[in-house]
């Protein structure tokens, strides 16, 4: 049973996919439930994965191999490891609150559902993969459900940043005026979305295949290639960067960042969950999987450009959240500034720094899904994001308020919360190399907190609207669940980060020691500082 | 001079037997138009399918048992390439004709010699397969063209199918002129019309010009930039069960000649056609591609989308290697599934909408949830899309192609498949997205529903699960595995 958990994992929500399928459209009680229960039995494997994770043993657990196709050299080859399986747990979460958050979805459920747990299944698949076919494999199939789930149960987005006077004068549409063409209809976040990632993918996809050809080994197996594959210098670079901005562009860091908040601003409250929540996390997942561990002298040579590039992420990220009016918006932005935390720390390369960004990934999926679930509540009730608008909502909705303030807590990186934990471990561990990026890092939570801030006042302080009055809060087991989940695994977490600890370091420390082993230039002194 | 020994034995007959069976089996259902009265065009259409069905089963019972040969001097091989892209010439007739039944009721006239015509086609469609001298490339081209010219040009009242027929015709003709002039260029510089004799010939200007001409001639019917001018008009033209077709049968027979010429006869001569393929591949590709962005009706779409996929096809050609072949065959097999199964699904919408614009997909989810996801799972696949038949099947291509350390051309076709996904995807946004004007459901019929479930199918299981299809491709193409190196040089190419 154990050693099958990962293929439960995966095949549960493939399955529930296919089990709607035949379930007829009126049912609609029973396409949801189905959608839950696979969406359970994943969570509950997942659950058990991550607790049952050996860190004494480290490397890939619960593997199972099959041969796919002996002529391409690929098999369907799972495992998970410290970084793998933390994440195919949030996946599984986040599933399984989206699925309760989305509940009220009538248009067309059923075909909602079946995307949303293709989605969700493909990306676990990607955590999981130890070929790199399958890797990219589950990675495009992650694209595609992502352009229909915005585009049809998608919203049009209302400006992105109406910046005004105070005469109520327009100064300028957008910040992002260059890249986004002011358009701002879900059909063009949409199509940008999928446009831009399938561009990463095939980027990446050319690497790929030159770690196949040019290892001489004509295998994906991602474990032969970490141990026997050797590349020229010229060769070794070309494939870094090909890997590193391909999926990059998915992470999404700075430059290529800008399909990424017009898509969670469109996308339904789920699907943004999803999105910010784990599909980002795809890009640093890959990075790590890929160049981090094939490519070890690249990564020592070249990670400095992630360092250098989180600054733009943290600092316009951070800046466009502040100034924007749409909730979804400002959250958006948001998480691509603190992908920038991320990025920083894998960039440091060192034990403690690593750790942190691995953290991170997953404290960041529970914060920002949480804001994002919540901004879908208020969307739903008031059918408004536009900031200025709303105001004095937690007179209606307290349960949503309180929940939305731990989510902004958990954001900032409050002590108690998971993001604290994984905040601290970037900023201690990246200090020595990179003590620039680590101040640029701090100004960045002032901003989170500053926005937050901002944010938290203007939709639930201040005078209710009388338009508002009808709204309700999230009453029943159903709305509130996905919440207290979400809030309960941040702070448990948080509280006792023990076993996560170690579950993130039995596996991000060999791979440091590979990647500086190769030129060895950052002593590493960090050892010791959590308990 | 060449001695034809035309005195068969039983064991030879039973190499020609699919063809032999088919042939007989088409002249009976002629004569039961004919003669019976009561007989529907329905029932042909069953019987036609029945006897392509019995085809179908002896091609795989060859198969099975390795009945291979040659025949009349080498001009006729059954091989187990020539097997496998007869059975994806059969297949696809099938496919067809099950689209085709209920298409045929709008037919004013000539019902049941409709289906005469496509089984004739596909009989010198399986000729061409096992075509391995050049005079056989040319009669067995023409002899399946000629059914093509009467089935485009079908729906005589209709103007645009009128003209579809006109122009497939004239280009038809002067592409067969083009091939009778490459092959008598090639006859005079190498003394001899079969393809495994040509292996060791000396290169010259007459016989590079030669196979250029007789490239060309297939170029067309592969519709391969920059022989492609006839295909949109064509498609658009012709009735959708035709361009279903006409968009793959003969696609797939002109392959195996051009594989068989190729790797076969003008292996020592690689560096020169790898550099024709890699040529015709890009221009196909980026041209099919950007054009297909700006089409309004679903059949044009497809029918540059189709120019595109010949162009990610000859990045096999590109590779001139065994697994370059083997990828063809599979991708063959993948655009199968995908292509005909588009075709279906615009059959179905069209018989009720009476429309192929693709303004008139609009919600057509809502208003047939099941053409709309198979129409998704169709468009994806050949957008290349996992875990869908056709990603498996252009990985498959970039990796031959890799491994022939073919960058620009991977780049290029990787370049592509993000374009591709744009108008793919803009037909998704109408059927996804858009909300339909007219919401009254669209109901399909059984024939069809047989072809939309029989693509599904093949799209999901050659994509989850292709390692046996895979296996099959790479034992047929056993006889590529020892492609001849380059030794010959041509004049042209400085330093061979």
């Amino acid at each position: 049973m154990g050693e099958y958990s990962l293929l439960i994992i995966l095949f549960a929500p493939f399955l529930g996919a296919i089990a709607l399928i035949f379930i007829p459209r009126q049912e609609e009680l029973m396409v949801r439930m189905t959608a839950a229960i696979s969406a359970g039995i994943s969570l509950l494997a997942s659950f058990y994965i991550f607790f049952a994770y050996d860190p004494a043993k480290g490397g890939f657990q619960f593997v199972q191999r099959f041969a796919w196709s002996e002529e391409l050299g690929i098999a369907f080859y799972v495992g998970v490891d410290g970084i793998g399986g933390p994440l195919v747990f949030a996946s599984a979460i986040l599933l399984f609150a989206g699925i309760f958050v989305s509940w009220h979805i009538k248009d067309r459920t059923k075909e909602f559902y079946i995307f949303l747990l293709i989605l969700a299944a493909a990306t676990i698949g990607v955590f999981m993969s130890l070929d790199l076919f399958f890797l990219y494999f589950f990675y495009e199939m992650s694209v595609l459900p992502m352009y229909l789930l915005l585009g049809v149960w998608g919203s049009h987005t209302k400006g992105y940043l109406s910046m005004t006077d105070p005469e109520g004068l327009k100064l300028r549409d957008s910040v992002d005026f260059i890249f986004n063409f002011g358009s701002n209809s879900k059909e063009y976040a949409a199509m940008k979305l999928t446009l831009f990632l399938s561009a990463g993918a095939v980027m990446a996809l050319m690497g790929i295949l030159l770690i196949y050809h040019m290892s001489g080994l004509h295998t994906f197996d991602i474990l032969v290639l970490r141990e026997q594959a050797k590349f020229t210098d010229t060769m070794s670079n070309i494939i870094w960067f090909l890997i590193f901005i391909g999926f990059a562009s998915i992470a999404p860091i700075w430059p290529l960042h800008s399909w990424s908040p017009v898509g969670h601003a469109a996308a339904p409250a789920a699907t943004s969950m999803l999105h910010a929540g784990v599909l980002m996390k795809l890009g640093h997942f890959s990075i790590i999987r890929v160049a981090f561990e094939i490519l070890p002298e690249a990564t020592h040579k070249w990670m400095w450009v992630a360092a250098v590039l989180c600054i733009g992420s943290i600092i316009y990220g951070g800046l466009v959240s502040y100034f924007a009016k749409d909730t979804k918006y400002v959250i958006g932005y948001s998480s691509s500034s603190h992908m920038g935390y991320i990025f920083l720390g894998m960039a440091a390369l060192s034990y403690i720094s690593l750790s942190g960004a691995v953290i991170y990934m997953f404290a960041h999926a529970l914060a920002t899904s949480m804001l994002f679930a919540m901004a879908g509540w208020v969307y739903d009730q008031t059918h408004s994001r536009d900031i200025p608008s709303l105001g004095g909502l937690s007179e209606k909705m307290p349960f949503i308020a309180g929940a939305f303030i731990v989510g902004c807590m958990a954001s900032i990186g409050m002590p108690g919360t998971i993001n604290f934990v994984a905040e601290i471990m970037i900023i201690v561990g990246s200090w020595e190399k990179y003590p620039f990026q680590v101040l640029v890092a701090i100004l960045g939570i002032v901003l989170t907190m500053a926005y937050m801030f901002k944010m938290m006042r203007g939709l639930f302080y201040g005078k209710l609207d009388p338009e508002f009055a009808h709204t309700s809060d999230a009453k029943n087991w159903i709305d509130r669940m996905p919440l207290i989940l979400l809030i309960a695994c941040s702070i448990i977490l948080g509280l006792f980060p023990g076993h996560f600890y170690d579950v993130v370091s039995s596996t991000v420390e060999p791979m440091i020691d590979r990647i500086n082993q190769v030129a060895p230039l950052v002593t590493q002194n960090t050892q010791g500082l959590l308990p | 001079m060449m001695q034809f020994n035309l005195s068969l034995s039983a064991a030879d007959l039973i190499l020609l037997l699919p063809e032999i069976f088919l042939t007989i089996w088409l002249c009976v259902i002629l004569a039961l138009d004919f003669s019976l009265k009561r007989i529907t065009h329905q029932q042909l259409g069953h019987l036609s399918i029945a006897g392509l069905a019995i085809t179908a089963i002896m091609l795989l019972v060859f198969d099975q048992n390795g009945t291979t040969g040659a025949l009349f001097k080498d001009m006729y091989v059954l091989d187990h390439m020539a097997i496998f892209f007869k059975i994806i010439i059969v297949g696809a007739t099938a496919l067809v004709l099950f689209m085709s039944i209920d298409y045929v009721q709008e037919f004013r006239f000539f019902k049941g010699e409709y289906y005469f015509m496509v089984l004739m086609s596909a009989i010198g469609m399986m000729f061409m397969a096992s075509s391995n001298d050049l005079l056989s490339v040319f009669v067995t081209l023409e002899f399946s063209t000629f059914g093509f010219y009467v089935l485009v040009a079908y729906l005589r009242d209709d103007q645009r199918s009128s003209e579809a027929g006109l122009k497939f015709f004239i280009l038809g003709v002067f592409a067969a002129g083009l091939l009778a002039y490459g092959i008598s260029l090639v006859y005079g510089e190498t003394g001899t019309l079969v393809f495994s004799e040509m292996a060791g010939a000396q290169g010259s200007y007459g016989l590079a010009i030669g196979f250029i001409l007789i490239f060309a001639a297939l170029g067309f019917k592969i519709g391969a930039v920059p022989f492609h001018a006839w295909i949109p008009d064509t498609y658009q033209g012709a009735p959708t069960p035709v361009t279903a077709f006409l968009s793959l049968a003969p696609k797939a027979a002109a392959l195996a000649i051009l594989l068989r010429m190729f790797f076969v006869a003008l292996a020592s001569f690689k560096p020169m056609w790898v550099l024709l393929f890699v040529v015709a591949s890009i221009f196909s590709m980026t041209y099919g591609n950007i054009v297909a962005i700006a089409q309004k009706n679903i059949k044009r779409l497809l029918a540059y989308s189709g120019i595109a996929q010949i162009g990610n096809i000859m990045i096999g050609l590109a590779a001139g290697t065994k697994q370059g072949g083997d990828a063809i065959m599979f991708y063959l097999l993948t655009y199968m599934f995908a292509n005909l199964g588009a075709f279906a699904v615009v059959i179905a919408v069209s018989q009720v909408i009476k429309s192929d614009e693709i303004e008139d997909y609009n919600g057509l989810n809502r208003r047939s949830p099941f053409l709309a996801a198979a129409m998704l799972l169709f468009l994806l696949s050949l957008a290349g899309v996992p875990p869908l038949a056709g990603f498996i099947g252009k990985i498959y291509l970039f990796i031959a192609a890799m491994n022939q350390e073919l960058y620009t051309l991977l780049i290029v076709g990787l370049i592509n498949i993000v374009i591709s996904m744009y108008y793919y995807l803009i037909v998704v946004k109408k059927m996804y997205i858009n909300e339909p004007t007219d919401t009254s459901p669209i109901p399909t019929s059984l024939p069809i529903k047989v072809a939309v479930y029989t693509g599904i199918a093949g799209t999901l299981l050659l994509g989850i699960y292709p390692g046996p299809f895979i296996d099959w491709a790479i034992d047929a193409t056993l006889m590529f595995s020892n492609i001849v190196g380059p030794t010959a040089s041509l004049p042209i190419l400085p330093g061979g």
